[in-house]
């Protein structure tokens, strides 16, 4: 990256964290849906210096659909230098604490209320393909659009909807027995 | 036997359409006009209509997973830290 003063770099750096923080919280949670938990910090760390140093040929335009572009290549890469070692990766974890807490669950009342309990929605989302099982996390815990799920996985956006289509499809189908539908309403 | 021929033609086409009329995604949006076959076939389609109500059951179970399963807040923080660290300079 080339400066030519410091008042550039500063404000580079004003204009990098102004784009970039706001999204560090998605980045920890898509990195998480693509790498698992443990490798979730290193990736958004690299994914950070990353988009540091391409941070000229950013024009301020979609942040976050840059940013997950970033990160997407950035797995790939990363597993492209662990996978050919044949490197066992655990132990390199163990006793380092994961990004993510699995955080006591959801009251007894919320349960009921729709009749899917925590251990039978997780049964049915482990089942799912890893393709169909990576869309619905984006988009469904994650959060993300159809296009912001699109640049994560580096797929069209009607590739997501298919994906995203069959894998609700087949959840429903496992939790159709336990499922109270909710009152009848409109949109989400 | 058309009515009945109809009903499933019409129930194939919400069955194909759920989906992107529960997230109203901008990328994808339904038009008025599938909105509205849509929605007056659930009027009249229990099948789909419970159908919906299970997706939209699904879609908060979800949403209670996102409450129990987000980075916690050192990680978000060790982030932030992190960007600082790269701005200055001190990771490159």
């Amino acid at each position: 990256m080339v400066q030519t003063s410091s008042a550039d770099r500063a404000a580079t750096a004003y204009a990098f964290r102004t784009h970039v923080e706001p999204e560090i919280e998605v980045l920890l949670r898509v990195a998480s849906t693509l790498t698992g938990p443990s490798d979730a910090e290193d990736l958004v760390q690299e994914t950070l210096v990353r988009a540091w140093r391409s941070v000229d040929r950013f024009d301020g335009r979609h942040p976050r659909a840059w940013l997950l572009t970033i990160l997407r290549n950035t797995n790939i890469n990363m597993h492209r230098r662990r996978r050919p070692d044949g490197f066992d990766e655990i132990p390199e974890y163990a006793g380092t604490r994961p990004a993510f807490d699995a955080r006591p669950p959801s009251t007894p009342e919320e349960q009921v209320v729709d009749g899917i309990l925590p251990d039978d929605l997780e049964a049915a989302i482990d089942a799912l393909r890893p393709t169909f099982r990576t869309v619905l996390l984006l988009v469904d815990v994650d959060q993300l659009t159809y296009a912001e799920a699109a640049d994560a996985l580096g797929v069209p956006v009607g590739t997501v909807m298919s994906r995203l289509s069959r894998a609700r499809a087949r959840v429903r189908a496992q939790l159709r027995p336990t499922i109270n539908p909710p009152e009848e309403g409109h949109g989400r | 036997m058309i009515t009945t021929i109809r009903m499933m033609i019409t129930c194939h086409f919400t069955a194909r359409r759920i989906s992107r009329y529960l997230d109203a995604d901008p990328s994808a949006p339904l038009t008025v006009g599938e909105i509205h076959r849509l929605e007056s076939h659930l009027a009249q389609c229990s099948r789909c209509r419970t159908a919906m109500g299970q997706y939209r059951s699904i879609d908060a179970a979800l949403e209670r997973r996102r409450l129990t399963h987000g980075p916690d807040e050192r990680a978000v923080t060790h982030m932030r830290d992190v960007l600082e660290r790269i701005v200055s300079g001190e990771i490159a």
